[in-house]
């Protein structure tokens, strides 16, 4: 039992360290103020693959905010100040790097435009994908790997969770955009038709006053 | 026996003790709003706490929150005024976007204060510790069930997002249709008004014996 017991179980307490839910934020919707707002996403290992997505939601924008549609700023740091990754102007964006540090990472998101903005973000933090073999503990025959493998396809889950919640977002955004059209279509129509009969009428009217006064210059009648 | 109570003990150590969560600043007399779009009847359960900025001494009385939680039509499920950390949970009756907004205490110099939020629901709001309790569950039986639920939960959100695939496809059918008889309409108003602005002149001229 004694030294190979022992090391069994530092080789079982490491595996039950990965199988740790290494989940980030459960997919928020946040409103970024104008200006810049930061949030933070600690690492635990080096190596680990960092994913990011957010899409800008906009409720029942009125007229002139989708014609300015812009997007806003990602700044991703390091744990030790340096910028890692910077995007400019985004709507929608999912992104996966790998970590170069263990330490708190910084996302900050800069608004330009005075309005609020409203986006769903999501972050989450993978580390069985970065896993060399070589510190892969296959000493036990039949219950570590089964673990290791157990530990993967959550990861492999949770890579599927993240995903999905992009879709949910991007969905719901044209969701939106296709319920604003489709509630413009009437009042576009009415307003269309009114504008023609209006301008028509103007053009009549306009006419009639003009060869009124010519007629009225040269015969003295009605 | 041994080695699998010990595994056991750790996980369960390590799933209470890991705090996956989103971590924001907050200033004196601002707020911050995050929302999360829950489903009917999922449990979900939040935690919130101030970080203290130093470590060594205890928290200062002047990093504080007020903290509200609301769903998506008005009803308050969790108020907490001035308190330095604290927890809610409750099984969403409504399906929508509940949201819980943060105010910081007005001050004077400002101070900026670190809030750590956690907040889950569905799946991952289920508290695996009770489960693991109820009988002599194996720990590879605990991680498959997490497993299948996390599976199951992605299902339904496939089915969710079918559904939402659907009905825009069907809005975008009649909204396709509809700017097609529009285009019609217009089209029949502009030339009827067209033939009686002609009509109308026609009119007007015989009237004032030009044509």
């Amino acid at each position: 039992m004694g030294l190979w017991g022992l090391r069994h179980a530092v080789a079982m307490a490491a595996l039950c360290l990965v199988l740790l839910r290494s989940r980030g934020t459960e997919g928020l919707r946040l409103w970024i103020e104008e200006g810049e707002e930061c949030f933070s996403q600690g690492v635990k290992y080096e190596g680990d693959s960092f994913h990011v997505s957010f899409v800008v939601i906009k409720d029942n924008s009125p007229w002139h905010h989708s014609a300015n549609a812009d997007g806003i700023d990602l700044v991703i740091k390091g744990p030790s100040g340096e910028q890692i990754l910077d995007f400019r102007d985004r709507k929608s964006l999912t992104i996966s790097f790998m970590a170069p540090s263990k330490g708190i990472y910084h996302l900050c998101f800069i608004n330009k435009s005075p309005y609020h903005e409203s986006i769903y973000f999501d972050v989450h933090v993978g580390h069985l994908k970065s896993l060399k073999p070589s510190e892969q503990h296959l000493q036990d025959a039949h219950v570590t790997p089964l673990m290791e493998q157990i530990a993967k396809l959550e990861e492999a889950l949770d890579n599927i969770v993240f995903e999905q919640h992009w879709l949910k977002a991007e969905t719901h955004r044209q969701a939106i955009v296709n319920d604003g059209m489709s509630r413009r279509a009437i009042p576009k129509a009415v307003i269309e038709s009114v504008a023609l009969v209006g301008a028509s009428v103007l053009q009549v009217y306009l006419l009639q006053r003009l060869f009124n006064r010519k007629l009225g210059a040269s015969v003295l009648k009605v | 026996m041994v080695r699998f109570n010990l595994c056991f003990l750790l996980i369960l150590g390590f799933l209470l003790s890991t705090s996956e969560s989103v971590r924001f600043d907050l200033e004196s007399g601002q707020t911050k709003c995050i929302a999360e779009d829950i489903k009917s009847n999922s449990m979900t359960v939040g935690k919130y706490s101030v970080v203290n900025p130093d470590e060594a001494h205890p928290m200062p009385d002047t990093h504080k929150v007020t903290v509200r939680v609301t769903s998506a039509y008005g009803n308050n499920y969790h108020y907490a005024e001035l308190v330095g950390s604290g927890q809610f949970a409750f099984t969403a009756p409504e399906a929508g976007d509940y949201m819980a907004c943060f105010w910081g205490p007005d001050h004077n110099p400002k101070v900026t204060m670190t809030v750590d939020f956690d907040w889950r629901t569905g799946v991952a709001a289920k508290d695996w510790s009770n489960v693991a309790k109820k009988g002599q569950v194996d720990v590879m039986e605990l991680e498959l069930k997490k497993l299948y639920d996390a599976a199951i939960s992605i299902q339904e959100e496939m089915y969710y997002l079918r559904e939402r695939e659907d009905e825009m496809q069907e809005l975008n059918r009649t909204t396709n249709s509809r700017m097609g008889w529009f285009s019609i309409l217009s089209l029949f108003v502009c030339l009827s008004v067209a033939g009686l602005q002609l009509w109308h002149l026609k009119t007007f001229f015989e009237k004032k014996k030009l044509i």
